[in-house]
């Protein structure tokens, strides 16, 4: 069978954040991108399964920018087979909606028995596309798992992560789409030789034009008014000084408001 | 005037908390208007009249077999109908496992603009505007949506308080649209998650690790400073997820919550999921390098520096102020 993991480029969630001018999102001028951490696990769940021979394709594919190139190309060398850009300046400023719309437009015809993508990504956080595309194909879908297991060629069984140490165990009927958790695996990383290789893989670049979409179909519904630092609520005290002075302090502190010293 | 729909939360035998805050953030988007709530399962018209006693004008009870475990397909299909007759301005869903679940499932059958992880929701002149994180908490976000119906949102747990005191309302039930031979997805069980024994939930003392301990051998830093202080060892699910810590080790919202007296956080930046899992400790110490870390927003006593540096001195100033 053939599978898709849907990726996407983000700032390194370690990176040091400022605003952008107008206050709408995080200036991305001198960050470093990377492949979305949870979507790292997603594809390596597909590998997984590639390596043990249960699927034949692995597809990987990104909507976004030029730059946004490098994520499919870190899949390419990773393992995945082939990618696919979704790119256009219509693009720009779109929401999880139009991201969603453009991904079922691209893949609808594509035949795929599962769909991979993370729970959200490390920027937006929104935790939408896996599920809109779900939505959009009217495929079943769970989202947050932390553990996929074939139980026949056309069921896949998945632990959702629920709250409080639990799993939800669901049997879903191929094809279907999962979003997945971090720490479900070990994703691999690139060889010197996958990276060689990945020079020579297809990458289809697409633009709203081939996906039989205008730039009307496009428009997201989602605006953003404003991004900003969270409101400084109650504050922690802050102790200034040398090591010692302040583990001097914390121990006085420790003992005088919670007795177990 | 705004008609709100909120959609409760239950395991069967009883409504989760956020069902009660969803009805409470309801009454307050909906200025007057009135709140109904959407209760889907089998056999749970107990919690419909409980839902009607705090703050739910009217409860729609969706009786059904295909319902008696939450699984997304079933809820959406259920929904639909139901939506489409209703034609509610705004949807609340909890922002947990099933909300964020099955709200992108609701968005794409109604092309609806959906905001997820909302503390905030004010509707004005047919505008919503929602308020969320971005960034892992890093940064708060808000957003617009303009005349698309319906909206649907999900809010964060502790966002917005119940409805105070007790309430009247009707509960209308009706079936299920659908049948559990219909659905594509069949629920097998809840477990939990695999564990070696350890519970940090009743714990005194807590130290936990993040990602800046930065190396899984960097860990006995912090470890010494829990022993140190007769405390355990707790972890963010950064440690968890690059396998340094058991899963067991995890505090937050898909791990344990905890309420020691005292807890600290060592190189943890302090994103929701690990806050909701430890605010409740009684005294909360922060070390962390980045001075903007959301972890000092909660924490009562914070130090920006270096964990390798703070922590080992801590851990030999505990010992000496020990009898």
């Amino acid at each position: 069978m053939k599978a898709l993991v849907l990726v996407k480029h983000v700032p390194d969630s370690n990176s040091v954040f400022r605003l952008n001018a107008s206050g709408t999102w995080v200036d991305e001028t001198n960050l470093s991108f990377t492949v979305n951490d949870f979507d790292r696990y997603a594809l390596e769940e597909l590998l997984k399964l590639k390596d043990a021979g249960r699927v034949e394709e692995v597809v990987a594919l990104t909507v976004g920018p030029a730059q946004a190139g490098a994520a499919l190309r870190t899949c390419l060398a990773t393992g995945a087979d082939r990618a696919v850009h979704i790119k256009d300046e219509a693009l720009a400023g779109s929401d999880p909606f139009v991201v969603a719309r453009a991904i079922h437009a691209a893949i609808a015809s594509e035949g795929f028995s599962l769909i991979l993508g993370g729970l959200q990504a490390d920027d937006d956080n929104h935790t939408q596309v896996g599920g809109l595309v779900a939505g959009l194909l009217d495929w079943p879908f769970a989202s947050a798992a932390v553990r996929l297991s074939l139980v026949d060629p056309s069921t896949l069984r998945v632990d959702r992560e629920l709250e409080n140490n639990e799993v939800q165990v669901v049997d879903i009927t191929l094809p279907a789409v999962v979003t997945v958790q971090t720490g479900m695996n070990t994703p691999r990383y690139a060889s010197l030789k996958g990276i060689m290789a990945a020079k020579k893989k297809p990458v289809a670049t697409l633009a709203l034009s081939n996906l039989g979409l205008a730039p009307e179909d496009v428009g997201a519904k989602l605006r953003t008014v404003s991004l900003a630092p969270p409101p400084k609520g109650k504050s922690a005290e802050i102790l200034t000084g040398s090591p010692e002075e302040i583990a001097k302090a914390l121990v006085g502190r420790i003992r005088e408001k919670t007795g177990v010293l | 005037m705004a008609k709100v729909l909120v959609l409760a939360e239950h395991d069967g035998k009883n409504l989760k908390e956020i069902s009660f805050e969803l009805l409470g953030m309801a009454h307050r988007v909906a200025s007057g208007a009135t709140v109904k709530a959407l209760l889907l399962g089998e056999g749970v018209s107990e919690l419909a009249s409980k839902l009607s006693e705090r703050g739910a004008n009217e409860v729609i009870h969706v009786e059904g077999s295909a319902l008696r475990h939450y699984t997304g397909e079933g809820y959406r299909r259920a929904l639909v109908p139901l939506l489409e007759e209703e034609l509610p301005d705004l949807v609340l869903l909890g922002h947990t496992p099933n909300g964020w679940d099955l709200a992108p499932l609701l968005a794409a059958r109604f092309a609806a603009p959906a905001a997820t992880g909302c503390s905030k929701i004010v509707l004005e002149n047919g505008k919503g505007r929602f308020t969320r994180k971005a960034f892992n908490g890093k940064f708060i976000h808000e957003i617009e949506v303009g005349s698309a119906r319906p909206m649907i949102a999900t809010v964060e747990k502790g966002a917005s308080s119940p409805v105070e005191g007790a309430t009247t309302g009707t509960v209308r039930s009706v079936a299920a649209a659908v049948a559990e031979s219909d659905l594509r997805t069949r629920h097998v069980e809840i477990k939990k998650a695999e564990a070696g024994g350890l519970d940090l939930s009743q714990a005194t003392i807590i130290v936990s690790a993040g990602r800046g301990v930065g190396a899984p051998e960097k860990l006995e830093v912090v470890r010494a400073l829990a022993e140190a202080l007769g405390g355990q060892l707790g972890a963010s699910r950064a440690v968890t997820d690059a396998g340094w810590l058991p899963h067991e080790h995890q505090i937050g919202s898909s791990g344990v919550s905890v309420s020691p007296k005292l807890y600290v956080a060592c190189g943890i930046s302090g994103a929701i999921q690990h806050v909701v899992g430890m605010k409740s400790s009684a005294y909360i110490v922060a070390i962390n390098k980045d001075a903007d870390a959301p972890i000092f927003g909660v924490a009562d006593v914070g130090v920006v520096g270096d964990l390798f540096e703070i922590v080992p001195a801590l851990t030999k100033a505990v010992k000496e102020a020990k009898p």
